[in-house]
């Protein structure tokens, strides 16, 4: 039987969340394309499937208007992970965080975890505007203009979020989520700060997390273990180290 | 970014529904195959037959029969009109109550009984958990404020199955399995109507804007949402799909595999649902109704009724292959998957991947163009015949019809570009490389091995050598002429071979060695010839070329025979004999030959070893006769001959001996000698014609190298007589044996040897013999005196153990009885055991005779 990326069901939801304009989509893009493009405002929302290993993880991305937020928790709704993101540029961003999205969390997995991530670090971080420019032959691909090829000039944007505050907001969901700090991931390995422009900490970023949300992959399988033999389904889970295609 | 999905066909025009009457509306419709209802707002239904049929253009169209209107008698508008089928019946909304009519003479169907009050709006179930086919399901939004109700139709009544309270006030209801999915006043929710369980969707003002609810599949919905969103989600509450992007005015949704039909005001647009795209828009302006009915899609203007035909499947992806969409086509293609049954959809599915591979092919994308052939299971051959003269001519192919691709060939590909072709051919060889080691090439070898040994041809390939040397199943005379006109001759040659066309091969080959054709795919042909040679079979060829290979170099050319094993048949063409025979003509091969077979298989036959020394000598005679001599070829000459008389015991030495009776070759003759234990010739020849002692030594020892030392001491003897000997007396003699006695004092019987010498020679000049001499006797002496003590010693040991065991005396008297029979002495003859035990002789010998086994476990004391 081939395998068709787009007819598998997904084994497991990653969801994007965040105030429009902090760069959602091009986190993604970067991501899936490992390019920087054009974006228009997200209507409504999108989904992505990423092959892991044997696992195949949907990504969603969200819209961050107003006019779409109401459709959040359905887009949350068994979700294993949910990645809050602002603009470290942008101030309010992180306190529409608090305000707007992290109760649409509230139908995620109970057992989600929860990354917090400062975008557009090039604006402000001279390592992430620095960011070598990747060499794996995507080029043809390419359509928009390019971090690396646009001219050097160094960071001059105002950082309005520091990563403590990013931290403070960490602790303060866990205690929102009734979570004991200790049981939970340390904030210092779920704050990030990263560029879709120049690609700073984004593949970091989805790895740390497809890593991490893989025990509930492997539950959820053990669950429907079912006496049923499923043919089609004929992956390797003993083998199965992630990372291995992109 | 668009394709032509669907078609706008109308099916009822305005004439036939309203005539000129300017109020009356169409205000809903049903169609059931071929029947179609339309209620409008004067309280009339109106059934229809659509007939389907092609116009003489080819376009599909409609035709439309009356058969058939009803007025209900209420003056209120039809809201909804629902069939079910299996009944017959038709569901009818008018005027907040529901009736049940006859789907054909649309009459009420009992009195009172099949009527259900207080609706605002109901749908059908299309996926009823009770399994009874005679009943349908209804749900119903109640007049009655904030309830749902489910009901159950039957042919002749209706029955109030299930009431359900809702948080809000519903105002759109859908029905699956137990779910109903409701738009309420502020958002939409999930119900279950068995468990009462419910989940909220998300928000949306239904007071504002109208809701729409549509089922797409099992347990699946599409939502209008806010922004002009159409949002899926699942029974559960998920989203599996990507919302799809309408207009604010969304008026009505409908669904038709793959796609997702919306209305707005102006337009009908067209979204996949594989890739959330927009895919097409018609305009159409003035419509109220878009509706799907098991999969056809009508639309409705207040007016006239129309039919959204969706175009073949096949069609609209062909159309995206055209625009080069690959990607869509193939998600189309696989989207419809379910649809389409399953060896139609891979027939399909795999001219696809096809066509696909070939878009992406022509523009040099070969890493997904290979996925999409190997997927799409490509007859191997569709791509060779893109290239030119590729395909054998015999080759039956032809291509697939309709053609899988635009191209005619490689070159109009290329546009005349030589990189390109280049690349394009790089691929083809991996490409094929890669069929062979799969099933790829299954079926169609031939022309598969003889497209990629015309690639590796043309291109000086390394792997075409690899390929003719393994199994392979390229056709000879297609492929000879290519390989010639690319001067692959030795390729070629492999080919004959592998074609069982030795001679053929070698007749190439050998033109190729001798210049008369340009290859230089081998620098050592002429060895590889040898060496095939060496091995083949077949002897008519061996003996054909042999004679080639001899006169180009016989020292090469003899391995053809040396290489094969030797056989002793003498009825084969190929013994020892033959060979030597057939190579007379060829002295250096013969004596090649004779080495091989005397020096390395060391046959032990006379004829070989004689006939190999003749011609040793023959050289060595023939090297002597010329002048100047060559000293150094001399030299080497004679030591082979030499080695060889020494080593080999075989040659009839007579008959050399004859032949050397004249020359001066007095080493090789006191060897000959020497064979014949005519050792006082060679020693003479030796010493007096020759002088050289040191060659007269080691004469000595080598005659004597087998045998023992009395032989070797006879021989220095004789040496030592020769040179003592008075009738050729001489100061050099004398020095000679001097020192041949001292030099191997221990060769001589020092005794003799005094008796020999003359008197005159002082102690001082044997001092070196003599010590020698007497220090050999004395160490004999001493040997033998340490071989004495030890003699006797173990004799004193041995003494000892025997009185050891003997004991003291033995006594033996009447009262004391034998060990062994128990019985007493009568005599004094006894034997003793060892320990001193005394027996009856006769006691003891029937003992011995015993088994030493049986012995001993009769009489387990006696080890002691
Ligand atoms: N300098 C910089 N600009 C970025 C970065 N990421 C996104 N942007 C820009 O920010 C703008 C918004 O990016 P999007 O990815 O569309 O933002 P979004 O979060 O998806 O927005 P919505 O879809 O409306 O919710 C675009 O103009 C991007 O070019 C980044 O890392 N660095
Ligand atoms: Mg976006």
């Amino acid at each position: 039987m081939p395998d068709y990326a787009k007819t598998k069901k997904p084994d497991v939801k990653l969801v994007i969340l965040g105030d429009m304009n902090v760069g959602k989509t091009s986190l993604l893009h970067r991501y899936m394309e490992r390019t920087f493009k054009d974006t228009i405002s997200t209507v409504g929302g999108a989904f992505f499937l990423k092959q892991w290993g044997p696992y195949n993880i949907s990504i969603w991305d969200t819209a961050g208007r107003e006019q779409f937020h109401g459709l959040g928790s359905m887009y949350c709704r068994g979700a294993a992970a949910v990645i809050l993101t602002y603009d470290v540029t942008k101030w309010q961003s992180l306190v529409e965080l608090e305000n707007r999205f992290v109760s649409l969390t509230d139908t995620a997995n109970s057992d989600c975890i929860f990354a917090i991530v400062g975008n557009k670090a090039d604006l402000t971080d001279t390592r992430a505007f620095a960011v070598e420019p990747e060499e794996n032959g995507t080029e043809e691909k390419e359509q928009g203009p390019r971090a690396s090829s646009s001219p050097a000039a160094p960071p001059k944007g105002h950082k309005q979020v520091s990563r403590e505050d990013a931290v403070a907001l960490y602790s303060r969901i866990l205690q929102y989520k009734l979570l004991a700090e200790e049981t939970c991931l340390p904030a210092e390995r779920m704050c990030f700060e990263t560029s879709a422009k120049t690609g700073y900490n984004v593949d970091l970023l989805f790895e740390t997390l497809f890593s991490m949300v893989l025990p509930s992959i492997r539950r959820k399988e053990a669950q429907s273990d079912s006496p049923t033999v499923d043919l089609e389904e004929c992956r390797e889970v003993k083998g199965a180290k992630p990372g291995c295609c992109t | 970014m668009s394709v032509k999905a669907f078609e706008l066909v109308p099916a009822v025009e305005r004439d036939l529904l309203m005539g000129d009457k300017a109020r009356i509306n169409i205000e809903c419709i049903e169609c059931c195959g071929k029947h179609l209802y339309v209620g409008t707002n004067d309280c009339f239904i109106h059934h229809f037959l659509l007939e389907e049929h092609t116009t003489p253009k080819g376009k599909l169209a409609f035709s439309a029969q009356k058969l058939l209107h009803k007025y209900l008698g209420l003056k209120k508008p039809v809201n909804e009109l629902k069939a079910a089928s299996a009944l017959e019946r038709l569901i009818v909304l008018c005027d907040n109550s529901v009736t049940v009519v006859d789907m054909v003479n649309l009459e009420p169907v009992s009195s009172g009984g099949a009527r259900i009050k207080g609706v605002v709006s109901f749908c059908l179930n299309e996926n009823p958990v009770n399994g009874d086919p005679f009943c349908v399901e209804l749900g119903v939004i109640a007049t009655k404020r904030r309830t749902v109700q489910i009901y159950m139709v039957y042919e002749d009544r209706v029955q109030l199955f299930k009431e359900v309270s809702t948080p809000e006030q519903p105002c759109a209801v859908c029905l699956d399995g137990y779910f109903l999915c409701l738009a309420l006043s502020t958002q939409y929710m999930i119900l279950n109507y068995s468990t009462g369980a419910s989940q909220d969707l998300f928000p949306y003002d239904s007071e504002e804007k109208k809701p729409i609810v549509k089922r797409i599949g099992r347990e699946e919905f599409l939502l209008a949402a806010p922004g002009g969103l159409g949002m899926f989600a699942t029974a559960e509450g998920v989203s599996q799909r990507a919302p799809v992007n309408w207009s604010e005015s969304v008026l009505g949704a409908a669904v038709c595999f793959p796609y997702v039909l919306a209305l707005d005001e102006g337009f009908v647009t067209v979204h996949s649902m594989l890739d959330q795209q927009l895919k097409q828009t018609l305009s159409f302006r003035d419509g109220h109704i878009l509706q799907d009915f098991e999969g056809k899609v009508v639309l409705a203007s207040t007016k006239g009724v129309y039919v959204l035909v969706p175009l073949p499947l096949e069609r609209q992806i062909q159309d995206l292959l055209t625009g080069h969409r690959v990607e869509e086509a193939l998600t189309l293609a696989e989207g419809a998957r379910r649809n389409i049954p399953k060896d139609k959809f891979q027939i399909m599915h795999r001219r696809i991947l096809q066509q696909a591979g070939f878009i992406q092919f022509g523009q040099l994308q070969f890493l997904e163009a290979k996925e999409h052939f190997r997927k799409g299971q490509l007859d191997v051959r569709e791509l060779i015949s893109l290239y030119p003269l590729l395909l054998p001519s015999t080759s039956s192919f032809t291509r697939c019809h309709p053609p899988l691709h635009e191209f005619a060939d490689l070159n109009q590909l290329a546009q005349g570009d030589p990189e390109k072709v280049q690349r394009c051919k790089l691929f083809l060889i991996s490409y094929l490389r890669e069929a062979r080691s799969t099933e790829g090439a299954n079926g169609c070898r031939e022309d598969v091995d003889t497209a990629l040994l015309k690639l590796y041809a043309e291109a000086s390939h390394e792997s075409l050598l690899d390929l003719l040397a393994s199994e392979n199943a390229c056709l000879l005379a297609d492929s000879a002429p290519w390989l010639e006109k690319h001067h692959k001759y030795f390729a070629l040659g492999l080919l004959y071979r592998y074609n069982s066309q030795d001679d053929a091969a070698l007749q190439l080959w050998v033109k190729v060695v001798n210049g008369d054709l340009q290859d230089s795919t081998r620098a050592d042909l002429f060895d590889y010839i040898v060496d095939f040679l060496s091995f083949c079979p077949n002897l008519d060829l061996v003996w054909k070329y042999a004679e080639w290979a001899l006169q180009r170099d016989q020292k090469v050319g003899v391995q053809i025979f040396t290489r094969r094993a030797v056989s002793d048949d003498q009825t084969d063409q190929m013994n020892p004999d033959a060979i030597i025979e057939y190579l007379h003509k060829y002295q250096q091969a013969t004596v090649l030959y004779l080495e091989h077979l005397v020096l390395e298989r060391r046959l032990q036959k006379e004829k070989f070893h004689t006939h190999l020394a003749v011609l040793y000598l023959d050289k060595v005679l023939g090297l002597l006769s010329q002048s100047p001599t060559l000293t150094q070829e001399v030299t080497e000459a004679r030591e082979q001959l030499q080695n060889l008389l020494k080593e080999s015991n075989l040659y009839r030495v007579q008959l050399l001996l004859g032949k050397l009776q004249e020359s001066e070759l007095l080493l090789e003759r006191a060897t000959l000698h020497g064979k014949l234990e005519e050792h006082d010739k060679a020693l003479h020849i030796l010493v007096h014609q020759l002088k050289d002692f040191p060659a007269a030594e080691a004469y000595c020892l080598w005659a004597s190298a087998s045998r023992n030392q009395e032989h070797r001491q006879r021989l220095f003897h004789l040496l030592l007589g020769v040179y003592l000997d008075s009738d050729a007396p001489g100061d050099e003699h004398t020095v000679a044996a001097v020192d041949l006695l001292n030099r191997h004092a221990g060769m001589f019987d020092a005794t003799q040897v005094l008796c020999l010498l003359p008197e005159g020679w002082s102690l001082q000049l044997l001092r070196p013999f003599l010590s020698g001499a007497l220090r050999g006797a004395m160490h004999a002496r001493r040997t033998s005196q340490v071989a004495l003590g030890l003699a006797r010693s173990e004799n004193l040991l041995l003494k000892h153990d025997r009185l050891k065991y003997r004991g003291g005396p033995v006594v033996v008297s009447e009262k004391k009885g034998c060990q062994l029979c128990h019985n007493t002495f009568t005599e004094p003859d006894c034997v003793c055991l060892p320990g001193g035990v005394p027996v009856h002789t006769h006691c003891a010998a029937q003992r011995a005779r015993d088994s030493p086994r049986k012995r001993q476990s009769t009489n387990p004391s006696n080890h002691t």
